[in-house]
């Protein structure tokens, strides 16, 4: 039994590391919770569902169509809406709420475009999983498994060693001195939305085999996705990894001894007690300003 | 006639919550997101002490209201602590955690399946059950929380919010004890919601944890920031309008289908466009 928790948690951990790794990419730059970061999420599920049964194309490339569709949705977001917001220098706090507007906009055109039942991208019937360790586990898991192992690589090689992830690092140490060397903060912060955004999708596009597809499913991930980001120290990319493994592996473990309906309450209360005693969390590093 | 009256009562429970709302957020520079939560404790008090002991909704309206109070202080320590995004992000969740208790402690609330079969206030020898007499009491509720709220902002009290609100660091300097406002903020905010949700009980006489999702705190935040923040009158604009104009929708003759996310979709397109271009809302003073 435990061991069938733990690799449930480890399982729902890889999916909210992916989407807390894109909100801290894109948080990097731009200093904002993008709360609307799950709604990319939502929509990345739902274009692989047109993509894949509606229009009949291949998992495998509509897997790759989404993830950039997600991107590029990310981007225009970031373009219409929060442009318009940096130019007007808006606190942080506006840019929040503007989210949930947008948030609230796309959740409600999906559901009115594909209704409110829920939707699947597993076709066939369900595959017997094989054991390991006394824990039962299906193809999709360990593909998730992989998947996101291989992109968080590919995301720390990203942001450690090539030219655009030095420049994602220096606008999000010091965007003026950033901009004094000649980097355009307003091109980086593109490629931030649209690197979170595509992963944003990747992990809806991913837990859609895994379980459902419906309108309002962005909610809970993005909940998850910046409670695990804050666990981990916000804006620190290892950090929002630790944090979502940490969070899956919490509220899975959880549940042993809990009824399942009290796995968001867990999650909360992990939040709560972070930020009332340990707000710049696991690996974050002292900042009076913020808290 | 009785639907206008219907959507009249709901306007008004609605101005309760926009202007307890408006104290936290506009007056005194809190982003609170969880609103909600303090309705949904509000009215699961009064219900379930009116149903499970026969308690007078008169008394459950008080006690729910003052339990409220007291999840509106949890919420004001974690404002002692926090602030900005962090501080919205943080009472959203507390949104979320109330919301999850009243679905999930189906012991005690029955969970999804609600609360049915609440009862009406009454007077001595009249039940307030007709919509038009539900009006009137929302009326008088309404006019007690205006009076309130008008009288705390424009008192010495309010200067000292709105200082806050301003400069934190400006008031602390002349020795106002910042901390202390910020909770009686938060508990009179959620005081004034639990009256809401009680109101709102009694009145549907059903309740179930839908009513009170975490959305629908973000809704609250809207009539505040649309009607103007700091502002009583916005309020009453906010609230009003939010809740009058979408029912227009129904007349178009629109499926409900069709209706329900249009609607949602309306409001997500205004809470953007209010951001960009006004975000102190229509007749408000302060912005974030």
């Amino acid at each position: 039994m435990f061991n069938q928790l733990l690799l449930n948690g480890i399982i729902a951990g890889s999916i909210y590391a992916l989407i807390a790794l894109g909100f801290t990419v894109i948080y990097k730059t731009v200093r904002f919770f993008h709360f609307a970061h799950g709604v990319v999420y939502t929509a990345g599920a739902y274009c692989a569902y047109s993509l894949t049964i509606s229009l009949g194309i291949n998992s495998v490339i509509s897997f790759f169509i989404a993830s950039a569709f997600s991107a590029l949705f990310g981007i225009a977001i970031d373009r219409l809406v929060y442009l318009p917001l940096r130019k007007s220098n808006a606190p942080a706090l506006v840019f929040l709420i503007a989210s949930f507007g947008i948030f609230i906009f796309i959740q409600n055109l999906l559901q009115l475009i594909y209704g409110a039942q829920i939707l699947s991208l597993r076709t066939g019937a369900v595959k017997e999983g094989h054991a390991v360790l006394g824990a039962v586990i299906t193809d999709i898991q360990i593909l998730i498994l992989v998947v996101s192992c291989w992109l968080l690589g590919i995301l720390w090689f990203i942001i450690e060693k090539t030219k655009m992830g030095k420049a994602i690092r220096a606008v999000a140490d010091d965007p003026v001195g950033a901009s004094v060397s000649g980097i355009y903060a307003e091109r980086v912060i593109l490629y931030a939305f649209g690197i979170g955004s595509a992963l944003a999708g990747v992990a809806g596009v991913l837990i859609s085999y895994e379980t459902n597809i419906e309108p309002t499913m962005g909610l809970n991930a993005i909940l998850k996705g910046i409670i695990a980001s804050i666990i981990g120290g916000m804006g620190n990319i290892p950090g929002a990894v630790i944090g979502g493994f940490f969070l899956g592996i919490v509220e899975n473990l959880g549940i042993w001894k809990i009824q399942a309906g009290w796995k968001d309450t867990i999650s909360f209360v992990i939040l709560i007690v972070f930020l009332l005693l340990r707000p710049e969390g696991v690996l974050g590093k002292k900042n009076r300003e913020r808290f | 006639m009785e639907y206008f009256l219907h959507i009249l009562v709901i306007a008004g429970i609605y101005i309760i919550l926009t202007l307890s709302l408006n104290l936290i957020v506009g007056f005194t520079g809190l982003p609170s997101l969880g609103h909600i939560a303090f309705a949904c404790v509000g009215a699961y008090t009064s219900s379930l002490l009116a149903l499970n002991y026969g308690i007078s909704p008169w008394i459950g309206l008080v006690i729910g209201a003052c339990i409220a109070s007291i999840a509106g202080l949890i919420v004001g320590f974690a404002a002692i602590r926090l602030k900005g995004d962090y501080l919205a992000f943080a009472t959203f969740g507390l949104g979320v955690i109330i919301y999850a208790v009243s679905k999930n402690w189906v012991a005690l609330t029955r969970g999804p399946m609600g609360l049915p079969g609440i009862p009406g206030f009454a007077l001595p020898g009249f039940e307030i059950r007709p919509v038009w007499a539900y009006l009137i009491l929302v009326i008088v509720f309404v006019l007690i929380t205006t009076f309130i709220i008008n009288r705390i902002v424009h008192s010495p009290f309010g200067r000292i919010l709105k200082s806050i609100r301003e400069d934190e660091l400006a008031s602390l300097s002349i020795g106002k004890d910042v901390i202390k406002y910020k909770l009686i903020v938060f508990i009179v905010g959620a005081f004034f919601a639990g009256i809401a949700g009680s109101l709102y009980a009694h009145y549907i006489t059903f309740i179930d944890p839908s009513s009170f999702t975490p959305m629908e705190s973000i809704m609250v935040l809207l009539m505040v920031v649309f009607g103007g923040m700091g502002s009583i009158k916005g309020s009453f604009l906010g609230a009003a309008a939010l809740v009058i104009f979408p029912e227009m929708l129904r007349f178009l003759g629109m499926p409900s289908s069709f209706a329900a996310p249009l609607r949602q979709m309306i409001y997500g397109l205004l809470l953007i466009i209010l951001m960009i271009k006004r975000p102190q809302g229509i007749i408000g003073k302060y912005k974030f």
